[in-house]
């Protein structure tokens, strides 16, 4: 629903390191989104298109890997992917899991060409 | 050639929400976001809440797209009520909330209310710098909501049940409800804003102060 917003985000976060790296062009954005990030990729990527003309991301291709909830569970440590209908834990039934994947939403990687050698840094994830 | 980013995309936004926190902390400011549909009752339980608050100083942020409705309904209780009109936003995020505490003195409160737009998805997304989270859901959205919701539900602290005199003419199956609650691992309250039952265990959560 609010994937605009979410593009443009990602947009100006493609164009500032391809910038720094000094490419001409962005060919493939690599994005990890978490099933319950609340974002559709679909509607991502038509998004993506649309704002990426004429800036160097323009025709990239955006490749999302949808990222699986999954959860540790805090009595027993074991970790596993819930069932909507049964989010306890498997080993011990406890129902104290906290949530290890499934919400992340970042940019992973550019593919560009004729950037300058040696200025690739990752700008780290917290 | 291939350019490592992580980058998270809300990272702006978390970092404000995380600093608003800090900030929170440093008053021991309570400060809660309530999320669920439209209709579902969460102006009306922040209603209750101001006229049960006794000595607990409250203030509240109340989000919505268009109108000062809600707003007026707060203000009537002689709360300090700060309106963020999200003009189509599905979603409060940290910006707007930060704005909002420019019109709003904290050092004076015991707690923090703010009012999310009325979405089971968007929401949940979002980080406002809160202590807790607080779904509200409704007799007559059905009892199915936290399966199909499950991500909202899962990330709230406590879940409320609001209309519950609403019981006897609607279809509603409170067991499978209540199943569906203790399987993603949270507390249920019970409530109706309408007659007042269950408001007593809510007051209780709140004046408690610990998720």
């Amino acid at each position: 629903m609010h994937e605009l917003g979410i593009t443009q985000n990602v947009l100006s976060i493609v164009l500032k390191e391809a910038t720094k790296a000094g490419a001409s062009r962005v060919t493939k954005v690599s994005l990890k989104v978490g099933e319950w990030s609340t974002v559709e990729p679909d509607c991502l990527k038509f998004y993506f298109g649309i704002l990426a003309k004429g800036t160097l991301a323009e025709g990239a291709e955006v490749a999302v890997e949808q990222v699986p909830v999954a959860y540790a569970c805090e009595n027993c440590g074991h970790e596993y992917i819930p069932l909507v209908s049964a989010f306890a834990c498997p080993r011990c039934s406890s129902n104290k899991g906290k949530l290890i994947t499934g919400r992340e939403l970042f940019v992973d990687s550019i593919e560009v060409e004729n950037a300058d050698s040696g200025s690739a840094k990752s700008s780290g994830c917290k | 050639m291939q350019i490592p980013v992580v980058q998270k995309v809300l990272a702006a936004n978390d970092l404000l929400a995380g600093e608003m926190r800090a900030e929170f902390e440093k008053f021991g400011l309570f400060v809660v976001n309530i999320m669920g549909s439209p209709g579902a009752g969460k102006t009306s339980l922040i209603e209750q809440t101001l006229s049960r608050a006794g000595d607990l100083k409250i203030g509240v942020v109340e989000g919505d797209l268009a109108t000062s409705l809600d707003a007026e309904r707060i203000a009537r209780h002689g709360a300090q009520v700060v309106q963020i009109n999200t003009g189509g936003a599905c979603h409060l995020d940290a910006s707007m909330v930060r704005k909002a505490l420019d019109r709003i003195d904290v050092t004076s409160l015991d707690v923090l209310i703010i009012e999310n737009v009325g979405n089971l998805v968007c929401p949940v997304s979002f980080d406002l710098g809160e202590t807790a989270r607080v779904v509200v859901c409704s007799i007559p959205e059905g009892d199915d909501k936290v399966l199909k919701y499950p991500a909202i539900f899962s990330s709230a602290s406590i879940v409320v049940l609001n209309k519950i005199d609403l019981l006897p003419y609607v279809p509603f199956d409170l067991a499978k409800f209540e199943e569906s609650i203790a399987n993603i691992g949270r507390r249920l309250i019970k409530v109706s804003c309408n007659t007042g039952d269950g408001l007593d265990n809510w007051m209780e959560w709140l004046r408690a102060r610990q998720v």
